[in-house]
């Protein structure tokens, strides 16, 4: 047999899902003494290229209140030609296509192997998806050149078919019309007004009572002689109303080329002591609008670059006086950012918008002060659109991190997936509490909704703007089955994810994911279901759990809620003698959580006054949708360790590590670090590594160099590159990071070790460990 | 007089002689054609004029293209210190150091750089100064003459692109006339242009520097109209000239295939001076429907079916938003020029307005359309003109009397500022004025009064100007020698504009008994002042100066401005009533009453005087012309063996009767019969000979006062 931790890979590599746990509780009761509830994470289009391409429709359970989809969980009756539906037990008989089937001829979906699959749904139309650039051109020349280059770029990196429109904002708004000829056109908005759909509709004329006119409205006496005139009568004929707006790229890359090309700086003046006038807010607006009522529950994205703050109109988060600083979270917690709780209706407003009708609005702020991410993260969060937070567009960090939004895979089709809808379906045993993740609920009412909320719940159903192979959603199920009636022995539990969503091909496709665990009554088999625990998982939807909670309610109640679980989990899993701290213990399978909760704490996901509100929306928001790896890293940062001893290793996240003739490369995801011990920083300074006798020295510099290189060529934003020595000062992300085993204020009670002492106040891992213990085993508590 | 059919004198008329019993005076006095008033010898007293029942008044036309204008750079202008008059020829010289200004009497010193001759660099005699030997003469103001520093040109022009602007096309032709004359128009290197289109929404055109091509934004909240950026919508035109001449050739293309019933011309003003609000200039509108979108939209007021009838409604504006708009652009030296194009009821009433108050100019070109050749050339013609004529920006103009007279009424396009003084932000060559003037006190004990009009301007090179007109006329106790001075075509100009003012603050009823019972009065009071005795019937006694008053009378009930009865488009009526008020005195009689001429007379005379066609070149043009005997406008003078020339001012008419002789007709027209002439003919056909040739130097001639060469339609007898 093999072990649960080769079973829980298997799982991830095949269906993209991690559980909490992997033996389900059989009893409500039970499983509510678990203290981690049973959840899941879920890749709902992890990169599958093995995946067979399946090009009929997937075959529905005939009960009109499950529909769940066939899949090789279910029993099948070769002979009669039925199928049991493994979630309510309805049979059913196969389509006429499938009279074919038997034990030896089985489709697809049958086989165990395919517990994953996706199906092409040919009848549907395809759609290219749509990208509209929504530019600030209030930066200086070096930066707006360097975002124009990126967005040229970007240009040859799209599908030919992909729709394309362009909107510029600075104190006005303008919407270009793409390959009017000889005379570039646009329509120009007032920054300060917000519009509605509606109007932004009937200002640009798509549709009905607009400038562009439709074939029949002609005048009599010209007939039909409207060929794709310029300007006003572009909209002729079989051309989409917006296609002044939108088209595709291979259609108008050279127009929208020489836009970009000509695309000039805000010209309005900004007078000494003043901010740009900037219309991000309204800007947003339009862009939103303008997709509305063109292409309507279509995959599109609106990629926003802001290069400064909202500073009028709609979503404005600071005035243009420079000597008003944007609020820090120190306003925020004296209620004194005076701009922020309207900023964030309006932005929460749209992004519902854009969120109901399938569209996702990216974020790519580059600039050395705030810009308001954290009022507008709702239009990245809820939309599954990209969060990008830089110091400059001509960084190498955006220019990567922007490439990389248009990656392919191996079939050669963006990295990318639209518009979808998630539904999930679960065993009657259980009910879904709610999911957290990139997304919003599609309010879809089902008798699998649980009371009990966790996350976004009340639906079966999420909608997924935009995505990509690495979003993850967390679900949260609850136990309902009463323990008066037992579920018979060998009974499993299932749980199918279907995910219908526009394909970058324009496809539609469906992806299905059906998983089934085990009951194991706690009772009696209690070492079945720890054993199935899978604490990577369970910190990661912890972190999640608690994020989300802290974006509704801050303060130190969190980190009560934190500890008082830990507790928990600690009294019910380890192993002690009441009142004895000393007897403590916790089988493998959970000995690493508490150090995870301990990271946790003290994340910048939590902790929150050493950065700016929108460094916190940053970081959460990349926690709230990446894959259970890179969220572990963020909780837990991952240090190596170079020396000349042999190859690097990974070492413990303690000031124990820093050591003076190592080197360290600590990636936190958010920054790839590289740290010279005092003596190493000396011989490089030194120059030993440019002397052919110390080539062991150079290698040993560029070891670890080579390794950051390969992370930063491949994660998604690009981290923050840093390289720094003893005593260095940006050597306090490493020591703000490692846990303070040796600090000021105990470092002379263990004497010197040889490790660097951090001068923290915070509990070292130890302090908090034995203080747990102490809690966990208290019969008091 | 009524015996009398034949009362026009031959030739045109000549104003009426003013005698100063100054023979340097009168050699010098300012010209007829600038200013004209109403009486040549004014009446001692306000009495004495009421008992001629003449109106006193004067016409003016102060920035009239002139030749040999003495442009005079001094340090000191020399004025009078207590009623700032400008020095004049009409001066006392109570010695070589003093003056005595004849407009308020106060005597004043000479700067001493006065007496210095430059030319023989000598002290001493004044009267060589051109301050003292011209009435007509131009200063280029010193500093203190400027609030700020003098505005470069600036010139913005307002397309109406709403589908009935499509349907006219002339775009097409102001576009192409615009690019061919873009060097021409005035200003220097600073000269500035920009271009906004409207339909229901507002185009702008930014030129910026960088772009490969103009970009056009567009505005859709017309409700709440804003700039879409601070710069490049105003251009250099050298600068940019390529851009700009792109642009033109681009802007009709652009709207050939526009939908747009809108016309938001309210929004586009608004815009327009937004833009034009920091240094001042000329906005040209092209309007060719009722503006029907946005801030000041309009409806349609008239009622097609009642065009003839008795009285006129809508006569003044249906609101004051247009006005509003004028006095606001007065204010920030924006005047706007409006040419309206329209195919349908525009409401000219109203939208006039903007340019009525804000110093601008009105161009009517009903039902345009650019398939008809003649309505092409005539807008060609004048709008050529109006862009490359003279200019003059932020400008006042100030007449000043002498004391015992006042300005009581001004008439034009201007906003009055204070009582003597308008405020033109633009004024061009081709506007005229008049001003009704009343009395103070009596002018018992001078001999002489003057009227000096000061038009301080900017020129389009940059530079402040003053033009100072000086006229000075004789004062009599006499009421006969009062009605033999009168002017009639002065009296004329000024009655027509006073009844405009009626019509609009009375009604046309009222307008139109106000002529009638003028000119019984006027014969009454002639009557009276002959001891005529009253009552005597079948006679009508009128002085040689007042003979055509009745005619001219007549001609303006006639005219579309006051005629009822006659079916007359609202908007035309109101157009002519706005060149009543605007129309230079000579080309105001002209629109009055057209000068008719039969032209057998050119014809005879070519084919007696031996003149072969390559001797052309080197005649003057009078030489080789016969003296053409004007007729009046009268069925009568018709014959059908001639042919008839009639000049209305901006359109000749060529009548062939239906018997011509055909080498006459050979000869003129290039035709064998009249019957060959279609129904509609414009433009003279190209046939050398020589009876052709003398009728082009004769229009020639005709057209040598006006500002720009009138169409010419040929007609043929019935
Ligand atoms: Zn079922
Ligand atoms: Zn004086």
């Amino acid at each position: 047999m093999t072990t649960y931790e080769e079973f829980i890979q298997q799982n991830e590599d095949r269906d993209g899902v991690r559980l909490t746990w992997n033996v389900w509780p059989s009893s409500r009761i039970d499983a509510s003494r678990l203290v981690v509830p049973l959840a899941c994470l879920y890749q709902p289009i992890k990169e599958r290229p093995d995946l067979p391409p399946i090009q009929y429709e997937p075959v529905l359970c005939t009960r009109s209140n499950c529909r769940a989809i066939l899949n090789p969980l279910c029993q099948v009756d070769y002979r009669a030609k039925l199928w049991v539906c493994n979630f309510c037990f309805q049979r059913n008989p196969f389509p006429p296509q499938y009279a074919a089937i038997s034990e030896q001829h089985q489709p697809a979906e049958l086989i165990p192997g395919f517990s994953t699959i996706e199906y092409t749904i040919a009848r549907a139309a395809t759609m290219p998806p749509v990208f509209i650039f929504l530019v600030d051109t209030c930066m200086d020349e070096e930066e707006l050149d360097a975002l124009k280059d990126s967005l040229q770029m970007s240009l040859s990196l799209l599908p030919p078919n992909a729709l394309v429109g362009l909107i510029t904002f600075g104190k006005m708004i303008q919407v270009h019309e793409l390959g009017a000829d000889g005379c570039s056109k646009s329509y120009v908005f007032r920054g300060t007004k917000d519009l509605t759909a509606k109007q932004v509709h009937d200002m640009l004329g798509i549709g009905r009572g607009g400038v562009a006119p439709t074939p029949h409205q002609q005048q009599p006496g010209q007939p039909g002689q409207m060929p794709n005139a310029p300007g006003v009568g572009g909209a002729g004929q079989h051309l989409p109303p917006a296609h002044r707006f939108l088209q595709p790229i291979s259609q108008c890359d050279t127009a929208l080329g020489d836009l970009l090309s000509e695309l000039q700086r805000d010209p309005w003046p900004v007078p000494q002591g003043k901010r740009y006038l900037r219309s991000t807010g309204a800007a947003l607006s339009i862009a939103v609008g303008l997709l509305e009522c063109t292409y309507p529950n279509t995959g599109g994205r609106i990629m926003t670059f802001v290069g400064g703050p909202c500073s009028q109109g709609p979503g404005q988060v600071v005035d243009d006086e420079l000597k008003h600083p944007i609020r820090s979270h120190h306003d925020i917690h004296k209620d004194n950012a005076k701009y922020m709780k309207k900023a964030i209706k309006h932005y929460d407003a749209l992004a519902l918008r854009a969120a109901t009708n399938g569209h996702g609005i990216d974020i790519y702020s580059c600039a050395l002060d705030q810009t308001g991410l954290m009022e507008m993260k709702q239009l990245c969060n809820s939309t599954g659109g990209h969060m990008v937070m830089g110091d400059s567009f001509n960084s190498s960090l955006f220019k990567q991190t922007f490439q990389r939004v248009f990656a392919r895979d191996s079939r050669n089709d963006l990295k990318m997936a639209f518009n979808a809808t998630l539904e999930v379906k679960c065993s009657r045993e259980l009910k879904i509490s709610g999911g957290i993740g990139s997304c919003v609920s599609l309010n879809v009412k089902s008798p699998s909704v649980s009371d009990v909320e966790i996350g976004m719940g009340n639906t079966v159903q999420w909608k997924l703007c935009t995505f990509n192979p690495s979003s993850t959603v967390a679900f949260f199920f609850e136990v309902v089955n009463q323990h008066a009636a037992p579920i018979p022995q060998g009974g499993r539990g299932c749980i199918q994810f279907i995910t219908q969503y526009q394909h970058p091909s324009g496809q539609r496709r469906i992806r299905v994911t059906t998983l089934a665990r085990n009951w194991a009554d706690a009772n009696t088999n209690v070492q079945h279901i720890s054993a199935g625990f899978d604490q990577e998982a369970a910190a990661v939807l912890m972190a999640r759990m608690v994020v989300y909670r802290a974006e509704t309610d801050e303060g130190p109640d969190i980190l009560r809620w934190v500890d008082r679980q830990l507790i928990r989990l600690c009294q019910k899993f380890g192993e002690y003698s009441k009142d004895d701290p000393n007897s403590f213990r916790l089988s493998p399978t959970f000995s690493l959580f508490p150090q995870f909760m301990y990271h946790l704490r003290r994340s910048q996901f939590l902790q929150v006054f050493n950065n700016s509100p929108d460094e916190t929306t940053f970081y959460r928001h990349m926690l709230m949708r990446e894959d259970l790896t890179q969220s572990l890293i963020m909780i837990q940062p991952i240090l190596y360790s170079y020396s000349f001893n042999g190859p690097p290793e990974p070492v413990l996240l303690d000031t124990a590590s820093i050591q003076a003739d190592r080197i360290l490369l600590m990636d936190t995801f958010f920054q790839i670090l590289i740290y010279h011990g005092e003596t190493i920083a000396q011989w490089r300074a030194l120059k030993y590594q440019d002397m052919p006798e110390y080539e062991n020295f150079k290698q040993l510099l560029q070891a670890p160099v080579d390794d950051a290189q390969e992370i930063l060529q491949t994660r998604f934003p690009m981290p923050r590159y840093i390289d720094t020595e003893h005593g260095g000062s940006q050597a306090r992300f490493l020591l703000s990071k490692v846990n303070p085993s040796q600090t000021h204020n105990n470092m002379y009670a263990y004497g010197q070790d040889g490790g660097a002492p951090v001068l923290t106040d915070d509990v070292s891992l130890q302090l908090f460990m034995e203080h747990l213990k102490k809690l966990a085993v208290s019969s008091t508590t | 007089l009524m015996q009398n059919r034949h009362i026009l004198s031959p030739a045109t008329i000549a104003p009426p002689k003013v005698v100063l019993h100054n023979q340097f005076h009168e050699s010098i006095n300012c010209s007829g054609s600038i200013i004209r008033c109403t009486l040549a010898k004014i009446p001692e007293s306000n009495s004495l004029l009421q008992k001629s029942r003449l109106p006193l008044g004067i016409v003016i036309h102060p920035f009239r293209d002139v030749n040999s204008l003495p442009v005079i750079q001094c340090v000191n202008i020399v004025r009078c210190r207590l009623c700032r008059t400008y020095i004049n020829p009409f001066v006392y010289f109570v010695d070589s150091k003093m003056w005595k200004c004849n407009l308020c009497y106060r005597v004043n010193e000479l700067p001493e750089d006065f007496q210095f001759d430059p030319a023989t660099k000598t002290y001493g005699d004044v009267t060589r100064r051109p301050e003292v030997r011209s009435s007509t003469i131009e200063f280029i103001a010193p500093s203190e003459y400027m609030l700020r520093p003098p505005q470069p040109a600036m010139y913005l022009f307002l397309f109406d692109v709403s589908i009935i602007a499509q349907q006219s096309g002339y775009l097409e032709t102001a576009c192409s006339v615009l690019n061919r004359h873009l060097d021409e128009m005035p200003g220097d290197a600073r000269t500035q242009v920009g271009f906004l289109c409207y339909d229901s929404f507002v185009h702008f055109y930014s030129m910026a520097e960088g772009l490969n091509q103009p970009h056009e934004m567009t505005l859709l909240d017309i409700d709440d109209p804003f700039l879409p950026r601070p710069d490049s919508l105003l251009v250099n035109l050298k600068e940019c000239k390529e851009l700009v001449r792109d642009l033109l050739k681009q802007l009709p293309k652009r709207f050939a295939h526009t939908h747009d019933p809108g016309s938001a011309l309210g929004a586009a003003l608004q815009v327009a001076f937004k833009l034009m609000q920091a240094s001042g200039g000329r906005i040209t509108v092209f309007q060719s429907c009722l503006p029907n979108k946005g801030p000041g939209a309009l409806e349609a007021r008239e009622d097609p079916n009642n065009r003839s009838a008795k009285d006129v409604a809508h006569l003044n504006p249906a609101t004051d938003f247009y006005k509003r708009f004028a006095l606001e652009c007065s204010g920030y030296q924006i005047a706007v020029d409006l040419f309206l194009m329209n195919q349908q009821y525009s409401d000219m009433a109203t939208i006039s307005g903007v340019s009525k108050h804000s110093g601008g100019c009105v161009h009517h070109f009903p039902l345009f359309q650019k398939t008809k050749q003649h309505m092409v050339d005539s807008f060609k013609q004048c709008f050529k003109r109006y862009l490359t004529r003279k200019i003059g920006f932020e400008a006042v103009m100030r007449l000043r009397c002498t004391r015992g007279l006042q300005v009581h009424t001004f008439h034009g396009n201007f906003f009055v500022r204070s009582t003597d003084l308008l405020s033109l932000p633009n004024v061009n060559p081709d506007a005229g004025y008049g001003m009704q003037i009343s009395y103070e006190e009596s002018l018992t004990d001078v001999k002489t009064i003057c009227f000096q009009a000061a038009l301080l301007y900017t020129n389009s090179e940059g530079e402040r100007r003053i033009r100072v007109h000086t006229i000075c006329l004789p004062v009599t106790a006499s009421l006969p020698e009062v009605m033999h001075s009168a002017d009639s075509e002065a009296i004329i100009g000024l009655l027509s504009k006073m009844a405009v003012d009626r019509s609009t603050a009375s009604n046309l009823s009222d307008a139109r008994d106000a002529f009638i019972n003028a000119t019984i009065d006027v014969f009454n009071a002639f009557k009276i002042a002959q001891n005529l005795p009253s009552g005597q019937s079948g006679q009508l006694i009128a002085p040689r100066s007042l003979a055509l008053l009745p005619l001219y009378i007549l001609a303006l009930l006639k005219h579309p401005a006051f005629r009822v009865g006659t079916s007359t488009r609202l908007d035309d009526r109101v157009f002519a009533m706005d060149s009543m008020k605007t129309l230079p005195l000579d080309q105001l009689m002209k629109y009055i009453y057209p000068e008719l001429y039969k032209i057998d007379a050119l014809v005879y005379h070519v084919r007696n005087s031996n003149i072969s066609l390559t001797q052309d070149e080197d005649y003057d043009d009078d030489e080789l012309l016969p003296e053409m005997q004007r007729l009046q406008l009268s069925a009568e003078h018709l014959d059908s063996r001639s042919i008839f020339l009639m000049d209305c001012g901006t359109l000749i008419m060529l009548y062939v009767g239906l018997n011509v002789p055909t080498d006459v007709l050979e000869a003129l027209l290039g035709i064998r019969s009249t019957a060959e002439l279609p129904d509609y003919v414009y433009g003279l056909p190209n046939v050398v000979s020589a009876e052709s040739d003398a009728l082009k130097r004769f229009m020639l001639r005709l057209n040598y006062d006006k500002p720009y060469p009138p169409l010419v339609q040929i007609i043929r007898q019935a």
